[in-house]
């Protein structure tokens, strides 16, 4: 059973050996004593605390929703699959340059470009890489440091462990483009800074913009040695995982489909635990469309998510369509599986805090949709 | 240090030398030619002096790899003719003796000295190694100094009787002789040496099908030598002819028992004999002794070799000696708090063991005498209550800005990261501080110079036996070069998968900064080309990488990456020594932002100055806060990259 309040040693020992770190890099941008390396995140050396942060902000140690929905929304959920949100669309970018770096419609990076070039952010906390190759975080905060960020990657890269990096080039508004398990980090932290007054904590020290990404598992760094075995002597340019497998475009021209089962043995151990595949707690969340290359999905969920897309399309950055009423039952069922699978499975140890009644909630909107 | 002392020529003048100082004088009396050395504590600066004096006494100096090439060296020129000194530690001749047992075979030229400087209490060693047991076993003999003054006299009669001999000849100092002063009476310094010359008819040979001969005649040198040793000045008695109480002592151990019978009022009864030859014994000088005596106690530091040789003699001369009893390390009567044969003796151990084998009560010590100086009571009045100086206690710890500290870190964090159990083996140099707290506890092994790279190549050998753990092995540049090339070759052909992180300061550094082969000057101060490491490793045919370790985090990402790999490999972690970056670079301002750090409130629980340890880290209780002490801060900014406040400010760094 993950006890309530714990430090590096429950960390250690709870999360990190038991395989359900999901890499997001939070404890570490904290801590001195906890170091993000590539994909691994690691207690490095006892700090002598009973009870830290490191624990507090970590998205598989107790979590209440229900608690981060108030916080975030200032209100109970109304939608339990979906989470809150104001409106949901196909959306893309109407730089064509960006649309050609993206891997769909370029959503995440034109928002983003948008908000560096009103000045509204100093810097954006991306992550860097073509997919082909372990990702790295980057502060971006130039539009050419933004496209060398597009594109989806599929392993789990801890880039929340940068955020000491914006702080320290004095970098304080920030956008977060983050992995669902990210954003609740960042929401936790936020949490602790807003309410515990603590204001060591880099999340009391930056103005954020979230901007949360479906996901709904990402991959050992095992992968990418699997995706050069797949090359050969090809380079790769691109990588992707529709709805029809794992497709692999090489600089060459050439395209080769794996399918996708083939990759799951990289599926990262602590990924089936996620309950949140679509970045609920984020300003707005960004996904595929499994439907159209050359869109996104758009879910806008708090205010200032609202206003900041509204000026995106005022302003021509991005083009909006509504989502169409066919596909929603797909992206609800989706959610809802994924939720209900880890109901199903999770034990006495899970990190899951659901009230009676947003469990009751949950099984009730995701049967009706179902 | 005092190289002046060493060069004067006015042969008669009294000079202050250290120990190390008579030594190099003493060869340079003897008219050497020859020296060579691997640097070692307590006797690193005897080869440093011969060095800066080679081309005003037209001698070759050397820093060689090792000890076992010094001696080859060493003995090469006595069998060209020129006298030639080998200057080492303990752990050198140890790494020497497979030459040494061979060179006393085939017997020497010109006059071979071996000066080894035995460390008792291992101030500076792993060790605390007794020599002269392994000069037994070599059939060399030993001289052994218990004053500078005679360090410089023994050296020279060393090189006389290893000519007259054909043998290599042993002067053993310990750190109390080497390390300490002493007034020093000049003699001639010799003419110019003749050249070197291997003679048509010369040969230096062992022979397996004629050891019995060849032993036969180390037997008869160790005999002559014996018998050479009862004239030699350096043996002589002290006391009542007839006493019954006799000490029987060497070194500056035979001064610690002196001093013990005067304390003790028993310059009357005591009879002190002082042995300068202690291997091979001269007998008839101790046995002479032996026949009044009654009771014999041994005044020697570390093993009781004189103890046990007397002791043999005593037993095969039972008729003539009579009933005696002997007193010492195997006693247990002559011990230091560590106990018998541990440790470095002193006047009050002795005047303990003394006291107790002539049946007197130890007096009270007497009270430390105080220098009188500003602030003391004028002598009307007496001399001032003593009050202790509080000292405080402080382990050891790497120097300030030191670049192994950040390679410690990096690799803990590496092998945590990677999570499977993985360790560090250890080696000899300043980097063996990394099995303790300063140092992360991070090392599992530590023996001797090279052991880290053939211990974690053993260990990643036994993958074949289900081993999975990930092994690093941490040696330091020098000792790289001096032992560490044969077990990589062994490395890479016996299919061994480790990472061999070489920590590359530039310099020898615990010892004191001589030159290594990478460095680009040897011990003449001579620019000569440098022998990289990679090239070396790249030689072996073994994959390698450099990085700077002072960028902590870039370090932990590269030695994570590398124990992915599960291979061979060199990672060369390369910065220069803090000590020698202190004295030509500028060095960055850095200070802790007041506002920034939030001291206890922080959560990080000091880590700068709790467990980051760098010396200039350090905590202010009064503020509460952390603080750089700039007086010894290096400037690095290793420790601003590890704040969460990023409270540690670095300013103007090159």
């Amino acid at each position: 059973m993950l006890p309530e309040q714990g430090g590096p040693v429950e960390l250690k020992a709870l999360v990190q050996n038991q395989n359900r770190c999901t890499a997001c890099g939070a404890c570490a941008a904290l801590c001195p004593y906890i170091y993000a390396v590539r994909e691994k995140v690691a207690v490095i050396y006892p700090c002598g605390l009973a009870e830290g942060n490191c624990y507090r902000v970590c998205p598989r140690t107790p979590t209440d929703l229900g608690e981060l929905d108030r916080r975030v929304f200032g209100a109970p959920r109304t939608d339990h699959v979906l989470g809150e949100h104001s409106a949901i669309y196909f959306s893309r970018a109407r730089d064509s340059e960006i649309g050609a770096r993206a891997q769909y419609g370029g959503t995440v990076t034109a928002l983003l470009a948008f908000l560096l070039q009103q000045g509204r952010i100093d810097a954006a906390l991306a992550v860097r890489g073509n997919g082909a190759a372990l990702p790295e975080p980057a502060v971006a905060a130039t539009a050419e440091d933004l496209l060398a960020c597009a594109g989806s990657k599929y392993s789990a890269c801890p880039s929340l462990s940068a955020l000491p990096q914006a702080v320290r080039e004095g970098r304080r508004r920030l956008a977060v483009v983050g992995r669902p398990c990210q954003v609740t980090a960042l929401r936790k932290m936020q949490g602790l800074a807003q309410e515990q007054q603590f204001s060591r904590l880099p999340a009391a020290k930056l103005d954020l913009f979230v901007i949360g990404l479906f996901c709904f598992w990402a991959l050992t760094p095992g992968f990418y040695g699997f995706l050069a075995e797949k090359a050969g002597p090809e380079e790769i340019w691109k990588v992707d995982i529709p709805v029809e497998g794992l497709k692999i475009t090489f600089t060459s021209g050439k395209e080769l489909l794996v399918p996708v089962d083939e990759a799951r043995p990289f599926i990262r151990p602590a990924c089936p635990e996620c309950f949140d595949p679509t970045a609920e707690l984020a300003d707005v969340s960004v996904g595929s469309t499994e439907y159209d290359p050359a869109w996104n999905t758009l879910v806008v969920r708090t205010a200032a998510g609202r206003a900041l897309v509204e000026e995106a399309r005022a302003a021509g950055v991005i083009e909006l369509r509504p989502y169409p009423e066919e596909r929603l039952p797909i992206l609800r069922r989706a959610a809802f599986n994924k939720k209900l699978r880890v109901l199903n499975t999770q034990t006495g140890d899970g990190y899951l805090r659901l009230s009676g009644e947003y469990r009751e909630q949950l099984l009730r909107q995701g049967g009706n949709n179902g | 240090m005092s190289i002046t002392g060493v060069r004067t020529d006015q042969p008669g003048q009294a000079v202050l030398l250290t120990g190390n100082e008579a030594v190099a004088r003493g060869a340079l009396e003897a008219g050497v030619g020859f020296a060579s050395s691997y640097p070692g504590s307590p006797t690193a600066e005897v080869l440093s002096i011969l060095g800066r004096l080679a081309a005003e006494f037209n001698l070759y100096a050397e820093w060689s790899i090792n000890e076992i090439v010094a001696l080859e060296g060493a003995a090469a020129a006595s069998f060209a003719g020129v006298r030639a000194l080998a200057v080492m530690k303990p752990d050198g001749l140890n790494v020497a003796a497979d030459f040494l047992t061979t060179l006393s075979m085939s017997g020497t030229g010109s006059g071979l000295v071996i000066f080894v400087g035995d460390d008792p209490h291992a101030h500076s060693s792993i060790k605390e190694e007794d020599s002269r047991y392994l000069a037994r076993l070599a059939h060399v003999p030993v001289l052994e100094p218990a004053t500078v003054a005679e360090a410089k006299e023994m050296v020279k009669a060393a090189f006389e009787l290893s000519e007259t001999l054909q043998h290599p000849v042993i002067v053993r100092g310990v750190t109390r002789i080497c390390h300490a002063s002493g007034k020093v009476t000049l003699g001639e310094l010799p003419p110019r040496k003749k050249k070197p010359f291997f003679g048509k008819d010369q040969r230096f040979l062992t022979d397996p099908g004629a050891v019995a001969i060849y032993h036969q005649r180390q037997e008869e040198k160790l005999r002559r030598a014996a018998e050479m040793g009862e004239e030699m000045p350096f043996n002589r008695y002290e006391g009542p002819a007839g006493a019954e109480l006799l000490v029987i002592g060497c070194g500056p151990a035979f001064l610690y028992a002196r001093e013990a019978v005067e304390i003790l009022g028993l310059t009357d009864r005591a009879g002190l004999l002082k042995l300068g030859l202690t291997w091979p014994l001269p007998e008839k000088l101790v046995l002479g002794r032996l026949r009044s005596a009654k009771k014999v106690i041994f005044a020697e530091e570390i093993e009781p070799v004189l103890e046990e040789n007397v002791i043999s003699l005593a037993a095969r001369h039972w008729p003539a000696v009579g009933k005696l009893s002997f007193y010492g390390k195997s006693s247990g009567h002559v011990a230091g708090p560590g106990g018998p044969g541990i440790g470095e003796l002193n006047v009050d151990i002795m005047v303990k063991a003394l006291a107790a084998v002539a049946g007197l009560p130890v007096p009270e010590p007497a009270a430390p005498e105080l220098i009188a100086g500003e602030g003391a009571a004028s002598p009307a009045q007496g001399p001032p209550p003593f009050a202790p100086v509080p000292v405080i206690d402080r382990e050891l710890a790497f120097c300030p800005g030191c670049p192994h500290r950040a390679s410690f870190w990096a690799v803990r964090a590496a092998l945590e990261l990677d999570g499977r159990h993985g360790f560090v083996t250890g080696d000899i140099g300043c980097y063996t501080l990394g099995l303790g707290r300063t140092g992360y506890y991070l090392l599992r092994t530590a023996h001797c110079m090279g052991a880290s790279v053939g211990v974690a190549s053993g260990l990643s050998k036994l993958a074949r036996l289900g081993f999975s753990q990930p092994v690093v092995a941490m040696i330091g540049d020098s000792t790289f070069f001096h032992a560490a090339v044969p077990a990589l070759i062994d490395a890479r052909y016996n299919q061994a998968r480790f990472l061999c992180v070489v920590l590359d300061n530039g310099t020898t550094a615990m010892t004191g900064h001589q030159p290594h082969p990478g460095m680009g000057v040897n011990a003449m101060g001579e620019k000569v080309p440098a022998v990289a490491i990679e090239e070396v490793v790249a030689g072996l045919g073994i994959p390698f990488t450099i990085q700077d370790p002072y960028d902590i985090k870039t370090t932990t990402r590269v030695v994570y990456d590398l124990l992915q790999q599960n291979r061979l490999h060199v990672l060369v972690l390369r910065r220069e020594c803090a000590l020698v970056a202190a004295r030509k670079t500028k060095k960055a301002r850095v200070y802790v932002d007041q506002e920034r750090c939030l001291g206890d409130a922080c959560g990080c629980m000091r880590f700068c100055s709790r467990v980051f340890s760098c010396p200039a880290c350090i905590w202010d209780a009064g503020a509460g806060k952390a603080r750089i002490d700039e007086t010894i801060c290096t400037g690095c900014g290793v420790c601003a990259a590890n704040c969460p406040q990023q409270a540690i400010i670095v300013e103007g760094v090159e």
